[in-house]
């Protein structure tokens, strides 16, 4: 196998050093890096021997090779799958109406002419992101609850609207949309920062040459203001599409037992295998780990290789 | 030349402050392994020492210097509380007892999500550890799970020879609890206690009832519609109030499973159980259907709050006193005794019926139904204390254990009135003294007045304007008793407690097997699933139990068999 020599512009060999020369030469530089180095290997990686776990029965004092038994256990397991597909659905659709809402609020905004209304609305959009999501599910449980104090259900009826309060936490037919909305509420207003910060970068010629041209103001938005967004929604979608899988807090603190068929994912189901099993197999739970990990690497990949397509470089 | 050393210099410095950050650890698990062996060296503490030293050491010479227990929120002086002054005062008085120093460190748990952190415990951990408990506090089904593990110590000889023998009055608690060949993995030292339902009497008064009236579940029924439909809050609207609150329509991953809605569940126990010695199925028996549609006929009828289904104990007691009644409920079943004072003194402190004083609430004795099918309220199985074994083989470390920790809790002294009262001076005081709850408001503000040699409770010492009441242990349901007289003689507590005795039955054994404990958590979860559904009207009871045996039908043919084999 012949060893690839490099030349220079002008076609002298450059003859490479040793690495141990190399490390030599560059010691200062390794030793700097000693640090980030061991705390990576510690923080990161260390944990990371835990993953041989799913392939034990690991249960109280109890560790026993079993080999692929519980990967085969997982994918007989009928509310597994339903959490993953729960998992892919949810964050896909929350993904896209989240980052469909911050683009059509970021053009408003963009349009608002008066910098104090605009400032103020912003500012008030920002605030629900900073709201946890334990006190966000708690405020619209109470909103929403069918007990007399729920504030929707009694002005509904109050206005002659319905005649029985709806359940919307509890039916299956509804989680879902709610669900959808207390994610809008909070979230859409965050999201608009990356593209009111894009729309800030065109070019205003743009909007003049349009002016000439005789463009009314949608025609503009459509024209102008679109185009220039939608490389930044294209890698916005990207970026959060590896992510996807990685759902807990905001289904956790909003499901039940009645709606675990839409709304139970993989982190809930984890959650609920590990943490509220009097004696967990660890090992299953680990097995769904790693089941997850491998689903989310292979998302990171194909996000890259979007990314490569769509933006001519990788996110990796 | 210059760079180069400011970067070895910098580097350097990372280095070492990395290394100090994780001195810590370092250090701890080095003193924890010090500690360790101050504990077991001469007890053979861990498998390697044991085959060296198993022979020289004897159940005489080990010498416990460290106690690290693992507590659920039943510990009442918690590090707000007093704690500090508690183990102080523990381990003075241990100490001692033993003849040699000993400290106490306690790992109070957040109360939710207990056994679960419990778990991880005991599965990574190792005794000595530092955080790996020598005991630690466990529920009937906790404890039903990790009985047969191999993880407790078989504590029945240390038992039997503990010096509170002579005074139990109770033998039977823990009597119950032992294997058919003997063994016994815990110790309870107080009965159960369980729950009894609760009316508001100005509710009754204002339907014109009394609590005589409501002696059949037709009566309780008509009662709770009677809540909904009228003005019981007197507020001038109505439909707005609700019958009866609890947390969940039944707890069905805890036993005894139906003791938050006991009229409506009376005849069925929808779990494993013994009939006339063979075990049962009861969450597919007609009882367990009967009881959902009754659930779901109250529910359908606005006479449950729907709050209900998601609620925690601390919602549905909160909604229940809260000081807003016109969306509260009037009835709430909860647990007995003790919390008989603590829901009067919470309705206290929302101004709440401030004329009926202690009369605010009052007890119905279990309906027909529930006296000609279970026999009363259930008394659950009693949580208990356990005691890890290391499996050196020697029971040298476990005994000693015993010893400082649970034959001292039944000393029926000094030690028996901290794990009773709390700390003295801190909780409970013999001085003389007197103090003032709610000083700043003349409508509550009650004075107290102790002489010297009396005893009295404190104040508690996170809320100066409420008085202590208890710690861990209650000195009514407790299996010995006090022996030096101190005791918390509030009448509301004492008649909560004899209305409880008068009116229970023991709660069936809970049951326990391999196959079991693998799907209980599924179990119970889908089980909980099913009821919500039935009870909110989104499936039938048949339906569901259909879906049920559909799910778990082999499996619960399984776990018959192997209980049956037991």
């Amino acid at each position: 196998m012949s060893k690839k020599k490099n030349f220079t512009s002008s076609n002298v060999e450059i003859r490479k050093k040793p690495l141990g020369m190399r490390i030599w030469n560059h010691r200062g530089f390794y030793l700097m890096f000693l640090p980030v180095l061991i705390y990576v290997l510690i923080v990161y990686y260390w944990p990371m021997l835990g993953i041989r776990y799913s392939f034990y029965d690991y249960t109280l004092k109890k560790m026993e090779f079993v080999g692929l038994k519980h990967f085969v256990s997982l994918f007989k397991d009928k509310d597994f799958w339903i959490s993953f597909k729960n998992t892919l659905e949810l964050s896909i659709i929350k993904l896209l109406l989240t980052t469909a809402a911050s683009v059509i609020v970021s053009v408003f905004i963009n349009e608002m002419a008066n910098l104090f209304a605009k400032k103020t609305l912003q500012t008030i959009i920002y605030l629900p992101h900073f709201m946890s999501w334990t006190v966000t599910a708690a405020i619209f449980t109470l909103f929403l609850s069918t007990s007399s104090t729920g504030m929707v259900n009694e002005t509904l009826k109050s206005w002659g609207l319905i005649q029985k309060s709806i359940d919307f936490l509890h039916e299956t037919n509804l989680w879902r949309p709610v669900f959808y909305i207390v994610n809008l509420w909070k979230e859409t207003g965050w999201g608009t920062v990356i593209f009111l910060a894009t729309l800030s970068g065109i070019n205003p010629e743009l909007y003049e040459a349009a002016d000439i041209d005789g463009a009314s103001r949608m025609q503009k938005i459509w024209y102008v203001t679109v185009p220039a967004l939608l490389n930044t929604i294209i890698v916005v979608l990207i970026l959060n599409l590896a992510k996807v899988l990685n759902m807990f807090e905001s289904v956790f603190v909003m499901y039940n037992s009645r709606v675990y068929d839409v709304a139970d994912v993989i982190s809930t189901y984890v959650y609920r295998k590990t943490f509220l099993t009097a004696i967990p197999n660890y090992g299953y739970t680990t097995a769904i780990g790693l089941f997850k990990s491998l689903v989310g690497g292979a998302l990171v990949l194909l996000c890259n290789f979007a990314s490569k397509k769509v933006r001519g470089r990788g996110i990796l | 030349m210059k760079k180069k050393i400011l970067s070895v210099l910098l580097a350097t410095a990372m280095v070492v402050s990395l290394t100090a950050c994780g001195g810590g650890d370092g250090n701890t698990q080095t003193n924890d392994a010090e500690q360790s062996g101050g504990n077991t060296e001469q007890s053979s503490g861990n498998t390697e020492q044991s085959d060296g030293n198993t022979d020289t050491s004897s159940e005489e010479e080990y010498v416990l210097e460290k106690l690290h227990i693992v507590v659920d929120g039943t510990l009442t002086a918690n590090v707000d509380s007093g704690q500090d002054a508690f183990i102080e005062q523990w381990e003075a008085a241990v100490s001692e007892k033993l003849g040699h120093p000993i400290e106490l460190t306690i790992d109070q748990l957040d109360h939710s999500d207990y056994a679960g952190t419990v778990s991880r415990y005991l599965t990574t951990g190792t005794p000595g550890d530092g955080q790996y408990p020598d005991a630690l506090i466990m529920s009937a089904s906790m404890f039903r799970e990790y009985a047969p593990t191999g993880l407790l110590w078989n504590l029945a000889d240390a038992y039997e020879n503990a010096e509170f023998q002579n005074r139990l009055q109770l033998k039977s608690v823990n009597e119950n609890m032992k294997t058919s060949t003997g063994e016994l993995y815990g110790f309870a030292p107080t009965y159960g206690n369980g729950c009894v339902t609760y009316i508001k009497q100005s509710w009754l008064d204002a339907v014109g009832k009394t609590v005589d009236d409501i002696k059949t579940y037709d009566d309780y029924y008509a009662l709770l519609k009677e809540f909904h439909d009228g003005d019981p809050d007197g507020d001038g609207t109505t439909g707005k109030t609700y019958g009866v609150i609890a947390a969940g329509f039944g707890k069905l991953d805890e036993a005894p499973f139906i003791n938050y809605m006991p009229e409506f569940w009376w005849g069925a126990y929808p779990d494993f159980y013994q009939k006339d010695g063979t075990w049962v199925d009861g969450f597919s028996e007609q009882a367990t259907a009967d009881a959902l549609d009754r659930l779901a006929q109250a529910y359908a009828d606005g006479l449950i709050d729907p709050d209900t289904e998601d609620a925690s104990t601390k919602v549905a007691r909160e909604k229940f006193f809260s000081n807003d009644q016109s969306t509260s409920e009037g009835v709430f079943t909860y647990w007995a005794g003790t919390w008989l004072r603590n829901l009067t003194d919470s309705m206290d402190k929302s101004e709440i019926d401030v004329s009926l004083g202690d009369d605010r609430l009052v007890q119905l004795p279990p309906i027909k139904e529930i006296k000609d099918t279970w026999g009363g309220y259930i008394n659950r199985e009693a949580p208990v204390w356990v005691i890890t074994d290391d499996g050196d083989g020697s029971n040298a470390r476990e005994q000693a254990i015993f010893d400082a920790l649970l034959d001292t809790m039944l000393d029926g002294d000094v030690v028996q009135t901290l794990w009773t009262y709390g700390a003295e001076d801190v909780h409970w005081s013999t001085k003389a003294e007197s103090f003032t709850t709610n000083p700043d408001d003349p409508e509550k503000k009650k004075d107290y007045e102790y002489a010297d040699g009396e005893f009295h409770l404190m104040q508690s010492p996170n809320d100066p304007n409420t008085v202590w009441k208890k710690n861990h242990l209650d000195s009514v349901l407790v299996i010995a008793p006090l022996t030096n007289g101190f005791v918390n003689d509030d009448p509301l507590v004492t008649k909560g407690n004899q209305f409880f005795t008068d009116n229970c039955i023991d709660a069936p054994t809970a049951a326990s097997c391999e196959t079991l404990t693998e799907v209980k958590a599924d179990l119970a979860t889908d089980k909980q699933t099913w009821m919500n559904k039935v009870v909110t009207g989104q499936m039938s009871s048949a339906d569901a139990i259909a879906e049920y045996q559909a799910k778990y039908g082999d499996v619960v043919a399984t776990i018959l068999e192997e209980l049956n084999a037991q």
